[in-house]
C-alpha cells in the first residue's frame, strides 16, 4: 500500500488506499464541482472543487469569513449554489428539501448549538432515530404492541450512543441547563444516533477549553474508526485539525487556497500567508 | 350562471351606474381605513422599539376613550378630561414598563405577546369595573369636534361627507406628521430609532431602554386616545370596539410589522377593500363579511409575500 | 410527594417507558379513579349535587379536553392559535348535523366523528403554518376564528334552520338513559365526560412520548434543525393541527350536547379562545398535568370569587370584572415567575417534598 505522503494529488483524490494508521479510504462520496454561491451581490464561494472520500476525516479550514459555513451548508443542501454541481454517491444531486437530505444519510451538527431546548438529553438523542421509526399514528396513540417494541429498540440504540459518548450521567437532564461542552457532545450524539454515512461537523471544537477539545477529538476519531463514518468538519483551530484530519481544504475569501494532507497544506506558501502566518 | 353574473359582472355595473354611491362607499371605507391605520400605528410604534407585539393596543383604544368620557361625566370640563386621560395613559405606560416589560426583558417574543393578552384582560376588567361596561356617548362638541356634513353633488346624486370624518382624517394626518417630526428631530426620537435598529448597540452607547419603552408605550397611548375619540364619535365607546380593533392585525400583515408607511397604506387598503367587498359582493354571501374579509385577505397575501408590502425578504440562517 | 422511588429499579427499557414507572404513582392513579366514582355518588360535600356537577365538575372536565388539545398545538408543537373557540364550534355544529342525519347512531360515536370533522377543518386552517410562524400565524388563526364564527351565524343549514339561530340539542339516550337534552341524567353525563377525558388524556400522553410527539417538540424548539434531521414540516405541523382540532372538536360537541344543551355563536367567540389559551398558559405549556390544572383554575376561580363576593354583598358584575383583572394579573405573574405554569410549581413542590425533611 502506498504511503499517503508520497502520493500524487490525483492519487490522493481518487481514493482506494489506506491511511498510515490503517483505516481504509474508499471512493468519493461527495464531490464539489466548480461551486459558486452568491447572496445578492456578495460572492460567498467562487469556483470551489474538492471531494470527500468514503471513510476519511476531511477538514475545511480558513480564517473568519472564508466561507466555511457556507461551504458546509452547500454540502448539506441547505444552500443551493448558483453555479457548479454537487455530486453525491456518483451522480449529480438535484436540489431537494432538507429532510430528504437527511434521508440520504447525511447528519450534521451546528456552530451555534441547535439542540431541542425543551427536551432532555435522552429525548434529543432519540430525535436522531426519528427517521428510522415508522409505526403510524394509530399505534403511536395506543403506544402498545409494535409501537412500544419500536420505541424500545430505538431506545437501545440511543443508549448505545449515549454510552459511546460518555453522557450517561446527564441522560435525563434538560439540555438547556447543561454546560457548553456537554451540549456540543449531546449534539454529536444526536447526529450519531442517525447512523449517518456522512457526518458534517460545524466547528465542533469552538469555544471549548483544551481538555474538552481533546475529548472531542478523541470522540471524532473513535466515531470514524468504530463506525467507519465519513466525517467532514469545519474548524478554526489549526492544531486540532492537523492532528485528526486525513485531508484538508483551505478556504480564504471564498476561494480555495490549497487541498491536500495536513503536511502538504502546512507547507503551502499561500496558506501560510493567508492563515498560519497571521493566526496564532 | 346567475351567481357568476353576480360575482363578475353585476358589481361593476353597479359601480358605474351609481357613481355617487360608489364614491360614498369609497369615502366610508377610507375613513374606517384611517382608523385601522391609527391602531396599526400604535402596534408598529411598540413593535419597532421593543419587538413586543402588543395585543392590548385595541383595548387601549377603548380604555383611553372610556377613561376620558368617564372623567367628563364626573363634571370635569372637556379639555381637562382630555388632559387627564393623557395622564392616565402615561401612568399606564409607566406601569406596563415597570411591572410587565422590565421583568420579562429577554424572554421569547411569544411570551411577551402572551403577557400583552394578559394585559388586555386587566384593561377590560379594570375598565369595566371603574367606568362601567355599558356603551357611552363620546364627547364631540365639548372638545371642539365639528358636527354636521358637507353635501357634494355629483353624477346626478349626492355624496355626504361628515365633518367629523374630515376632522378625523385631518387629525390623523397631523398626528402622523407630529410623530414623524418627533422621531426625526428630537433627541429622544433619535434614541428611539437607534433602539429599533439595534437594542444592544443602543444600550452600549448609553440609551436607557426603560425610559424609551415608557416613551413608546405613552406614544402608543396617545395614538390610542386619538383613535378612541374618533371612533367613539362615529359610534359609541364600548368594549365591542376591541374586536373591531383586532383588524389592525391584518393591516400589519399587509404593511409589515415595522413600517409606519406600511401601517397607513395597509389600513387604507383594508378599510376601502372591506367596505367595497361588503357592499358589492357581501350580499351574495348573506352579508356580514366585513368581520373576516381583512383576515382572509391577509392570509392569502401571507402565502405569497410573508414579509409584508414594505418588509425585507427574510434569509434563513443556520 | 410523601413517597420516594428508592429501591425501584428498572430492568428493561419497556418498564422505564411506562406512563407511571413508580409504583406509588400507579396507586395514586387508582385512588384518583376511586375518587372520581365517589364524586359521582355523593357530589362535592357542601354543594348541591346538580350545582356541583353542572356548574363545576362537568364543564371543568370538558375544558380540560380543550386545554389538552390546545396544549398539543401550542405547548408541544409551538404553533400558537387563537381559533380554539371556533374549532370547538366546528365540533358542536358537526355533531348536530350528524345526529340529525343519523339519529339512530349512538351519540357517543357522533362525538368522536365530530372530532374528525374538526380535525379536517383545523388542518385546512393550519396550512398557512407551513409558510408563516409566530405573530403571523396568530393573524391566520384569528382569520379562522372570525370566518367560522361568521359561518355559524350566517348559514342556517348549520343550525337546522332553528328560529332562534341557535343549536337546540335533541334528546339522545345511552342504554335507554337520556344523556342529552332537557331530561338528561347528570350522573351519566358526568361518567361520559369522564370517560372521554380519561381516554383522550391517555392517548395524548402516549402520543407525546413517542415518535410523533417528539417531532412536534422538534419543530417547536428549533424548526430548521428538525428539518435537517429529517422531520417533514408539512406532515408534522398538520398532524399537530389535526390532533389538536380533534380534541377541540370533541370537547365542543360535549360542551354543547352534554353541558349547555343549547348554544349560540357567542359560545364559540374569540373571548372563549382567549380563555382556553389562558388555561394552557396558567397550567403550563407543554404539560398534560398542566392542562388539568389550568382548566380547573380558569373555570373554578371566577366562580369561587363570585361566591365569595356574594357573601360580602358585592354585585356579580363587579366580581366578574375583578376576576378578569385577577386572571390577567395571574397570566403576567406566571409568565414572569414561572413560564412553565402551575404544573412546574407542582413539580417543584413535589421535588421539595421528596427531599423533606432534609432539604440538602
Amino acid at each position: 500500500m502506498n504511503e499517503m505522503s508520497s502520493m500524487t494529488p490525483e492519487q490522493l483524490n481518487a481514493g482506494g488506499y489506506s491511511t498510515p494508521d490503517g483505516r481504509p479510504i474508499g471512493s468519493p462520496v461527495m464531490e464539489m464541482k466548480n461551486i459558486t454561491l452568491k447572496f445578492g451581490g456578495v460572492t460567498a464561494l467562487s469556483n470551489i472543487s474538492f471531494n470527500i472520500l468514503e471513510g476519511e476525516i476531511r477538514a475545511i479550514i480558513g480564517p473568519n469569513g472564508a466561507g466555511k459555513s457556507s461551504m458546509l451548508n452547500v454540502i448539506n443542501g441547505f444552500y443551493h449554489p448558483q453555479e457548479g454541481e454537487v455530486w453525491f454517491q456518483g451522480s449529480p444531486r438535484p436540489s431537494m428539501p432538507p429532510y430528504e437530505i437527511a434521508e440520504q444519510g447525511i447528519a450534521r451538527t451546528f456552530q451555534n448549538i441547535a439542540l431541542f431546548k425543551g427536551m432532555s438529553t435522552l429525548q434529543n438523542v432519540m430525535t436522531g432515530r426519528q427517521l428510522k421509526m415508522k409505526k403510524n399514528m394509530f399505534w403511536q396513540m395506543l403506544r402498545y404492541g409494535p409501537a412500544i417494541q419500536e420505541e424500545v429498540e430505538h431506545r437501545r440504540k440511543a443508549e448505545e450512543v449515549i454510552d459511546f459518548l460518555e453522557i450517561q450521567h446527564i441522560r435525563h437532564a434538560p439540555v438547556g441547563s447543561l454546560p457548553y461542552g456537554l451540549q456540543k457532545r449531546v449534539e454529536l450524539a444526536r447526529a450519531l444516533a442517525m447512523e449517518p454515512d456522512l457526518l458534517l461537523l460545524d466547528e465542533p471544537m469552538a469555544g471549548m477549553n483544551v481538555e474538552e477539545k481533546e475529548d472531542m477529538s478523541r470522540f471524532i476519531l473513535d466515531v470514524n474508526e468504530q463506525y467507519g463514518t465519513t466525517i467532514a468538519l469545519i474548524e478554526h483551530d489549526m492544531a486540532v485539525v492537523m492532528d485528526i484530519a486525513d485531508r484538508v481544504v483551505v478556504l480564504d475569501y471564498g476561494r480555495m487556497l490549497a487541498d491536500g494532507t495536513p503536511g502538504e497544506v502546512q507547507a503551502d506558501q499561500a496558506v501560510i500567508d493567508a492563515y498560519l502566518g497571521v493566526s496564532s | 350562471m346567475e351567481l357568476l353574473y353576480g360575482i363578475f359582472i353585476d358589481p361593476w355595473i353597479q359601480m358605474v351606474s351609481l357613481p355617487d354611491f360608489f364614491v360614498q362607499v369609497l369615502w366610508e371605507g377610507f375613513v374606517s381605513g384611517v382608523l385601522y391605520s391609527l391602531i396599526a400605528l400604535g402596534f408598529v410604534l411598540i413593535f419597532k422599539a421593543s419587538g413586543v407585539f402588543n395585543f392590548a393596543q385595541g383595548i387601549m383604544v377603548v380604555f383611553a376613550a372610556l377613561a376620558m368620557v368617564g372623567i367628563y361625566e364626573l363634571g370635569v370640563p372637556g379639555w381637562l378630561s382630555v388632559i387627564i386621560a393623557l395622564g392616565i395613559m402615561y401612568a399606564l405606560a409607566f406601569s406596563v414598563e415597570r411591572f410587565v416589560m422590565r421583568p420579562l426583558v429577554g424572554q421569547d417574543d411569544i411570551i411577551l405577546f402572551m403577557a400583552t393578552i394578559g394585559l388586555t384582560f386587566i384593561l377590560i376588567g379594570g375598565g369595566q369595573a371603574i367606568f362601567g361596561g355599558e356603551p357611552k356617548a363620546m364627547l364631540t362638541s365639548e372638545i371642539g369636534l365639528p358636527s354636521g356634513d358637507y353635501v357634494w353633488e355629483m353624477g346626478g346624486g349626492i355624496v355626504i361627507f361628515q365633518k367629523l370624518d374630515i376632522a378625523a382624517t385631518v387629525i390623523a394626518g397631523a398626528l402622523i406628521a407630529g410623530l414623524a417630526f418627533f422621531f426625526s428631530y428630537t433627541k429622544i426620537g433619535r434614541a428611539l430609532r437607534a433602539v429599533a435598529d439595534d437594542h444592544q448597540a443602543a444600550v452600549s452607547v448609553g440609551i436607557g431602554l426603560n425610559q424609551i419603552w415608557v416613551v413608546v408605550w405613552f406614544a402608543a397611548g396617545i395614538v390610542a386616545l386619538v383613535t378612541g375619540i374618533m371612533w367613539g364619535a362615529k359610534s359609541d365607546v364600548s368594549f365591542a370596539l376591541q374586536i373591531v380593533a383586532l383588524k389592525a392585525l391584518p393591516v400589519l400583515v399587509l404593511g409589515g410589522f415595522t413600517s409606519i408607511p406600511g401601517a397607513i397604506v395597509g389600513g387604507l387598503i383594508i378599510g376601502i377593500g372591506e367596505k367595497v367587498f361588503e357592499i358589492y359582493w357581501g350580499g351574495l354571501m348573506g352579508g356580514g363579511v366585513e368581520s373576516w374579509f381583512a383576515f382572509i385577505i391577509a392570509l392569502i397575501f401571507l402565502l405569497f409575500r410573508p414579509q409584508g408590502l414594505f418588509g425585507d425578504k427574510i434569509i434563513e440562517r443556520v | 410527594m410523601f413517597y420516594r422511588e428508592a429501591g425501584q429499579y428498572k430492568t428493561s427499557y419497556a418498564k422505564d417507558l411506562q406512563a407511571f414507572p413508580i409504583k406509588q404513582d400507579k396507586i395514586g392513579m387508582f385512588i384518583w379513579g376511586i375518587l372520581a366514582v365517589v364524586v359521582a355518588v355523593i357530589g362535592i360535600p357542601g354543594l348541591g349535587y346538580d350545582f356541583a356537577m353542572k356548574a363545576i365538575i362537568i364543564p371543568t372536565l370538558i375544558f380540560t379536553i380543550t386545554a389538552l388539545g390546545l396544549n398539543i398545538l401550542v405547548g408541544f408543537a409551538g404553533q400558537i392559535s387563537l381559533g380554539t373557540g371556533a374549532f370547538m364550534g366546528v365540533g358542536a355544529y358537526a355533531c348536530l348535523k350528524l345526529t340529525t342525519f343519523f339519529p339512530d347512531v349512538n351519540i357517543l360515536i357522533h362525538f368522536v366523528l365530530s372530532g374528525f370533522v374538526a380535525a379536517v377543518i383545523g388542518m385546512f386552517f393550519g396550512l398557512p403554518s407551513l409558510r408563516i410562524k409566530g405573530f403571523y400565524l396568530v393573524v391566520a388563526t384569528l382569520g379562522a376564528q372570525f370566518f367560522l364564527e361568521w359561518a355559524f351565524g350566517r348559514i342556517p343549514w348549520l343550525y337546522n334552520f332553528a328560529d332562534s339561530g341557535a343549536i337546540e340539542v335533541p334528546t339522545r339516550t345511552l342504554f335507554g338513559v337520556p344523556i342529552t337534552g332537557a331530561s338528561a341524567d347528570v350522573t351519566w353525563q358526568y361518567f361520559i365526560v369522564l370517560f372521554f377525558l380519561a381516554g383522550m388524556t391517555w392517548i395524548a400522553s402516549n402520543l407525546i412520548r413517542g415518535r410523533i410527539g417528539r417531532s412536534w417538540m422538534m419543530i417547536r424548539d428549533m424548526d430548521i434543525a428538525a428539518e435537517l434531521i429529517g422531520v417533514r414540516p408539512l406532515w408534522t405541523k398538520l398532524s399537530a393541527f389535526a390532533v389538536s382540532s380533534f380534541y377541540c372538536g370533541v370537547s365542543g360537541a360535549l360542551m354543547v350536547f352534554i353541558w349547555l344543551g343549547a348554544a349560540e355563536v357567542e359560545s364559540f367567540d374569540i373571548n372563549h379562545s382567549f380563555l382556553y389559551l389562558f388555561m394552557v398558559i396558567i397550567g403550563g405549556l407543554g404539560s398534560i398535568t398542566g392542562s388539568f390544572m389550568g382548566a380547573a383554575f380558569i373555570w373554578i376561580f371566577p366562580i369561587l370569587l363570585k361566591e365569595v363576593g356574594k357573601s360580602f354583598g358585592y354585585n356579580a358584575t363587579l366580581m366578574e370584572n375583578i376576576s378578569l383583572v385577577a386572571i390577567g394579573v395571574m397570566i403576567v405573574i406566571i409568565l414572569i415567575k414561572e413560564p412553565h405554569g402551575l404544573a412546574r410549581l407542582w413539580q417543584i413542590s413535589k421535588q421539595k417534598l421528596r427531599l423533606w425533611p432534609f432539604p440538602h
